[in-house]
């Protein structure tokens, strides 16, 4: 009925893609100037998850559901950095 | 009849959703690229985190799932979309709190418009260690 077709549904989720690139070169702005190592990070990890909502949105065009497996490993490893980085910054090991 | 509708609805609630998480996500990065400080920066990554985010992949989510002409690749799409956005929500703010403690700690940062600082005075009389 009012659902659209594949080729205006890829349209519609390209306009969307054009204001995630200009967020994502925003943040890569951020990462590239961060004045301190937290910045830095706080920058890659929001970076990710824009990484990770473009790889679904590639998923879906290419109608390939294993593309979109790597989409969970790197929300995992955003967290992952965060916590190295922050033992790191008060000069204890993970899991103290 | 019915199913359709319903279909309309989710696709349409999906689309909401990404538009909404990709307006969010650019004014997050103008508002990580103007606030001065860190601690100021860690605003604008959350709306980042949860709206540019979390909110992008439900809305995914909902719209592969009425996608026909994705056959059952729609449900695997789907599926994955919902459990990291998931994960997201459990991760995200747990490692931006770790972050900013791990700042706080190791004094690289200078918290600027401050009013008290019970955390750094604790510190300071050894009540916490450093």
């Amino acid at each position: 009925m009012l659902m659209p077709d594949q080729s205006t549904t890829m349209f519609l989720l390209s306009i969307a893609t054009g204001l995630f690139i200009t967020a994502s070169i925003f943040y890569f702005i951020r990462l590239v100037k961060g004045p301190t190592l937290p910045d830095m990070v706080l920058a890659v990890d929001v970076l990710s998850y824009d990484l990770a909502v473009f790889i679904i949105i590639f998923s879906i065009a290419c109608n390939s559901p294993l593309l979109s497996v790597g989409a969970l490993p790197l929300v995992l490893w955003a967290y992952l950095l965060d916590m190295y980085v922050s033992k790191y910054l008060i000069r204890k090991e993970l899991g103290d | 009849m019915m199913s359709e509708i319903i279909n309309m609805l989710v696709f349409y609630i999906g689309l909401i959703l990404v538009f909404l998480g990709g307006i969010l996500d650019l004014l997050a990065a103008i508002g990580m690229n103007r606030f001065k400080n860190f601690y100021l920066r860690l605003h604008a990554a959350t709306i980042g985190a949860i709206g540019g985010g979390f909110y992008p992949l439900i809305g995914l989510g909902l719209i592969s799932l009425t996608l026909d002409w994705m056959g059952t690749n729609r449900f695997y799409v789907a599926g994955i979309s919902f459990t990291t956005a998931f994960f997201l929500v459990l991760t995200a703010p747990v490692g931006s709190h770790a972050l900013a403690q791990g700042t706080h700690k190791s004094r690289i940062v200078e918290p600027e418009p401050i009013v008290v600082d019970r955390l750094r005075e604790d510190e300071e009389k050894g009540l916490i260690e450093k």
